[in-house]
């Protein structure tokens, strides 16, 4: 992207653009000017205006685009500014009906530095390929170069295997890759994009990176794209003295504290998550149904770690080392193999929620789904699911009759997932809990599996438009401050909650922590990308870009009111042993959401282009 | 007066998991992070007896304090 003094001019700024087609094999580039602020500042904010001019009524279709492009602070010196993201009509994400969602997926990882430093800022994959092919990105002498690659040598490897192979052609490149359960796009809607880390690269070890959310990786495999190279030198960008107080300023703000290693004094990551909800009885358990006992407390941290070694360790250049990677320990005590990476979602959602409470195990299961490329919300919740309902029907089971804790059978029912074999599992809870003629405990907003926060404690899932909390940011506010009221959700919603969005658009991670208008953000906005836009103006572009994703979803068919609710068992079977207050009911919730739509709806008028303009 | 003061995750690796505490009548809870010796930042949540509270918010004996380090992300 050009870096111009923006403004009022938001077209003085100028992204480039490849656009591919994947079944001819023809590239076309272009240098496009930005239209608005959600265009400069990127990610989302620009793939969701593309998605909008569109009328797409089936995912797997060929006019579905995947686009994948970086936002305005991917590549550049400014910490965690890695991010790439993969935009198009989602398999997974479904209305009633029965027009697909519109969703992004982001991950960090180096793919998106080296992706910007191609020189490119947007991909757009059109139509499929007849044949495996993967897309090889690079510099050239006159610009960025595009194009299409056979990948037949790549069917079948998991998606770090993929990223490894490719790594022994290009060794100045990063990857991304979609695993088996991409390549079984018809029977698996969760697939993810997997996504090379230098950790990854250096050692062999799976330490991938994914962008898991609404099955960008099987849209990537029913256009039979297998894996995108990213091919360039490696362009660091000066840092500046201002640059320096910048990054030090994330460190040190407080926002990212909680994510940086408990050696270092800070939280440890998300891991620590666990023992404050504890604290309330609120991690889920059993297909998010806390029994109000110390099961999960068998995975804290002091606990893990008389079993694993753990390390701490970064993406590239990233001081707040948010990964915690598990090893196994050598009978000598030294360190040995890698056993999986423990974040808070694969760690719950794969442990406590399943049953599944020894560590090893969990390690075990979050590292099958990761080499087979799913999202591990998607699989361990839909999972939960299948245990949850056969232990309620022992005499008709579904699948394999696998039930919490039932280790051995869930590695099955993830490997049958991943490979294709069981659709009915890989397809979605939402599909599966209606097949099933049990939707009350089916974990999913909107076709989209719930992450690992209770739906108990979170009615900001209803209005989260690309997964429930990374999309709109509300998903800990009762555990951490007790709000309860409407006044207080409206208000939560309504304003910064759905901010949490920002960050899917400037190319940083959330773990940064600080509020996308902070004076942090406007600082690195006009340090690295030599664009001064005041604070409001960030804002307003991010309320902007997320009601238009609101908007666009009404008009695929969600309904606004049967589509924006939780599952039913949290308002008709509250769960006694969460000791945050109740007060989700049906009541509670219709007024939620009048109020809410009453804000916002004023504000999604002339956010979509007109039919025929 | 004595109240119960209660740690938890990357807190209680700081300082201690429960300890019974000695403060004034009058010290709010801030006061009492103060002499606790954790950074108020570091502190995300208060629970008095189990109810979220505010830093200006007083003790009373007996009470259990619990503290929560700041929470976020997934």
């Amino acid at each position: 992207m050009s870096e111009k003094t923006i403004s009022n001019n938001p077209a003085s700024v100028v992204y480039q653009r490849c656009t591919v087609d994947l079944a001819s094999g023809t590239t076309t580039f272009a240098q496009v000017p930005c239209k608005n602020l959600e265009d400069v500042l990127g990610g989302f904010g620009r793939s969701f205006q593309i998605l909008a001019e569109r009328d797409i009524a089936e995912a797997y279709s060929p006019e579905n685009p995947v686009i994948l492009n970086t936002g305005l602070l991917t590549g550049t010196s400014i910490m965690t500014g890695m991010r790439s993201y993969f935009s198009g009509y989602s398999p997974l994400k479904q209305s009633g009906t029965g027009r697909p969602g519109a969703m992004w997926s982001t991950g960090s990882g180096n793919f998106g530095n080296k992706f910007k430093w191609t020189g490119l800022d947007e991909v757009i994959f059109e139509n499929r390929s007849d044949k495996p092919v993967y897309a090889l990105l690079k510099e050239g002498e006159n610009g960025p170069e595009v194009e299409l690659k056979p990948a037949d040598h790549l069917v079948g490897l998991t998606g770090h295997g993929k990223i490894m192979a490719l790594y022994q052609e290009y060794p100045d490149a990063h990857f991304a890759a979609i695993g088996p359960a991409g390549e079984n796009w018809e029977n698996n809607y969760m697939g993810a994009v997997v996504m090379s880390t230098d950790n990854e690269l250096k050692s062999g070890e799976p330490k991938s990176r994914f962008a898991g959310r609404g099955g960008m990786g099987s849209l990537m495999g029913y256009k039979n794209l297998l894996a995108v190279v990213a091919q360039s030198s490696d362009k660091l960008q000066k840092i500046t003295p201002e640059i320096r107080d910048v990054n030090r300023d994330i460190l040190k703000s407080g926002g990212s504290a909680r994510f940086q290693p408990a050696s270092q004094g800070g939280g440890g990551g998300t891991w620590a998550n666990i023992e404050v909800l504890q604290v309330f009885h609120a991690v889920p358990l059993n297909n998010f149904r806390p029994k109000g006992n110390d099961d999960v407390e068998r995975l804290f941290r002091d606990e893990v770690e008389k079993e694993f070694d753990i390390a701490t360790e970064a993406c590239h250049r990233c001081g707040i080392r948010c990964h915690n990677n598990l090893f196994y320990k050598n009978e000598d005590g030294s360190r040995g193999k890698l056993a999986a990476k423990f974040d808070f979602e694969p760690l719950i959602l794969f442990g406590s929620n399943l049953g599944v409470h020894e560590p090893a195990k969990v390690c075990d299961l979050i590292h099958r789904c990761d080499l087979l490329g799913m999202d591990a919300i998607s699989l361990g919740t839909t999972i939960s699911y299948v245990l949850d309902y056969n232990e309620r029907h022992p005499e008709k089971p579904l699948f394999n009759g696998a039930t919490f804790g039932d280790y051995e059978k869930i590695t099955e029912l993830i490997e049958g997932a991943g490979r294709g074999t069981l659709p009915g599992i890989a397809r979605g809870v939402k599909r599966l809990s209606q097949d099933a003629g049990e939707t009350s405990y089916a974990m999913h907003v909107k076709g989209l599996e719930l992450p690992a926060y209770l739906p108990d404690t979170n009615p900001g899932y209803m209005f989260a438009i690309a997964g429930g909390h990374m999309s709109m940011g509300t998903h800990m506010m009762l555990a951490k401050e007790g709000k309860h009221s409407l006044e207080e959700w409206t208000q939560a919603i309504t304003t910064g909650g759905l901010l949490q969005v920002g960050y899917d658009m400037i190319g940083l991670c959330k773990f940064v922590g600080v509020g996308i208008g902070h004076d942090i953000i406007v600082r690195a906005l006009k340090e690295a990308a030599g664009l001064e836009i005041a604070s409001g103006e960030i804002v307003a572009a991010v309320r902007r870009a997320y009601l238009r994703g609101l908007a666009l979803e009404l008009r695929q068919g969600f309904h606004e009111e049967k589509e924006y609710t939780l599952p039913s068992q949290v308002m008709d079977d509250p769960n006694p042993k969460v000791t945050l207050p109740k007060f989700i009911t049906n009541e509670f919730l219709g007024e939620l959401r009048q109020r809410v739509w009453s804000v916002f709806k004023p504000e999604m008028e002339g956010l979509l282009p007109v039919k025929g303009e | 007066m004595q109240i119960k003061v209660k740690l938890y995750a990357s807190l209680r690796r700081q300082k201690f998991d429960e300890a019974d505490w000695e403060c004034a009548d009058d010290d709010r809870i801030a006061s009492i992070v103060e002499q606790l010796g954790l950074a108020r930042q570091d502190v995300g949540t208060v629970l008095v007896n189990g109810l979220h509270a505010g830093w200006d918010e007083t003790v009373q004996e007996g009470d259990v304090v619990s503290l929560l380090p700041r929470m976020g992300g997934g």
